[in-house]
């Protein structure tokens, strides 16, 4: 098989059942090699439990997952070698310290990379021989981070990474995260509730929402096609400009519409109707776009 | 250098080769220069290097970068200008976005041009300082 063309990950209608409860509903999606990927969405979308089946942790009720080519749960020790893994909430014993941490890791992956590791910490600034117990939240994931990275996994899955970090801290994650990617090329897969974070770096998003994937797609193609719109008349103005809108709400006595098949020509339509004195249109942040698409109850 | 601005209708990797034009052109960067490294520009910005090395790919194959082998990617000796018709649609498709919220606030088209001059004249002025 050839490694270079099977996609890192691919999930092909996955569903996570707990008894009655449907925690994934039929989500597929499609990670490309060397790609950054990030999957939105609220506490409880079911990102955590997609990703748990995707790593092999649970077996999915139904549907097929291949990681690296290979199937996530069939595979799921063997596979292991191959992620680099930073948890939601990394923990470890609180009595060990980093260097027991990395002698343990490093027994374990016979790609483990010492060097590597130890310049990551002095980049964090922590000590190896401080008790894992003592670390700050922050450093925690700075250390497991390292531990994922030195294993030179050919995947990184990070579980919201950043969450309760501070601002420094998550600058300094993301940091080492884009070293990686410019060094070796390394495929990541994350999920995250800092949009403004991941903005700059992911190619692709997904956004999940009550256990479905509602949209897949490239970032920039995302960007491009959701526009925010304002104007001085009635809703009943946009029906002349054929735009699909995800969110129609009063505007001060005009109307503010979320669109997401923008295009030019449309919007010109639009604002030539004759009842309308002004028009405008405002590209959007991925976090505007997250809430218009996810936000609210629909 | 310049900044990336996310809510800017413009993709990455296009502010990314705007932002070196203009560095160009007002002379922050002179032919012949070395531009910062893939690696380096994206940890500058905080961007993903594929990005950055699309927009260098990009002005490389307009022939504003040259790539020396082994050496690294240079400013070109004569970095072309765009096209006529390539500047006057950039233009036009700025002015366009610019003329939309200027109407839209009910500025007159000369409040609308003295702000355009401010604009050109203090970008000008940041980067002949930094030069």
């Amino acid at each position: 098989m050839n490694h270079a063309e099977t996609p890192a990950i691919r999930i092909d209608g996955m569903t996570v059942r707990y008894g009655r409860r449907v925690a994934v509903d039929t989500a597929s999606l499609t990670v490309p090699r060397g790609s950054v990927y990030a999957l939105l969405g609220r506490n409880g979308a079911g990102k955590s439990s997609l990703v748990r089946c995707a790593l092999g942790q649970q077996r999915a009720t139904s549907g097929n997952t291949e990681v690296l080519g290979e199937d996530s749960w069939k595979h799921r020790t063997r596979l292991m070698e191959r992620i680099g893994v930073v948890a939601e909430d990394a923990d470890a014993p609180p009595e060990m310290r980093v260097q027991q941490l990395a002698d343990f890791c490093a027994s374990l992956y016979s790609r483990f990379d010492t060097k590597a590791f130890d310049a990551r910490l002095d980049r964090f600034g922590i000590a190896k021989q401080t008790r894992f117990g003592d670390l700050s939240k922050g450093q925690k994931k700075q250390v497991s981070l390292a531990l994922a990275l030195a294993t030179t996994p050919e995947l990184i899955v990070l579980d919201d990474p950043t969450l309760g970090l501070d601002v420094v801290a998550r600058k300094s994650l993301f940091d080492e995260v884009i070293a990686e990617l410019a060094d070796r090329g390394t495929t990541v897969f994350l999920t995250t509730h800092d949009l403004t974070g991941v903005e700059h770096i992911a190619d692709r998003v997904a956004i999940m929402n009550d256990g479905r994937i509602v949209l897949e797609e490239e970032l920039e193609t995302l960007k491009a096609r959701f526009r925010r719109i304002r104007f001085a008349a009635q809703p009943v103005a946009l029906d002349a400009a054929s735009f699909r809108t995800a969110l129609v709400r009063n505007w001060g006595a005009g109307t503010e519409a979320i669109v997401s098949n923008y295009d030019d020509l449309a919007f010109e339509r639009l604002r030539s109707n004759a009842t309308i004195q002004s028009a405008d249109v405002s590209a959007m942040s991925l976090e505007e776009i997250f809430i218009a698409v996810a936000g609210e109850k629909q | 250098m310049f900044d990336i601005n996310p809510t800017d209708a413009a993709p990455i990797w296009r502010q990314i080769e705007e932002g070196m034009r203009r560095m160009i052109t007002l002379g922050a960067l002179k032919p012949g220069d070395t531009v910062p490294s893939v690696r380096d520009l994206a940890q500058q910005l905080r961007v993903n290097p594929n990005t950055v090395a699309r927009a260098y790919q990009r002005l490389t194959e307009h022939g504003v970068f040259a790539v020396r082998r082994g050496e690294g990617t240079f400013v070109a000796d004569e970095p072309s200008q765009p096209k006529r018709s390539e500047r006057n649609e950039v233009l036009r498709d700025a002015s366009n976005r610019y003329a939309s919220a200027a109407i839209s606030v009910g500025a007159t088209i000369g409040d609308a041009v003295d702000e355009l001059n401010t604009s050109y004249d203090r970008l000008v002025r940041e980067h002949r300082r930094k030069a």
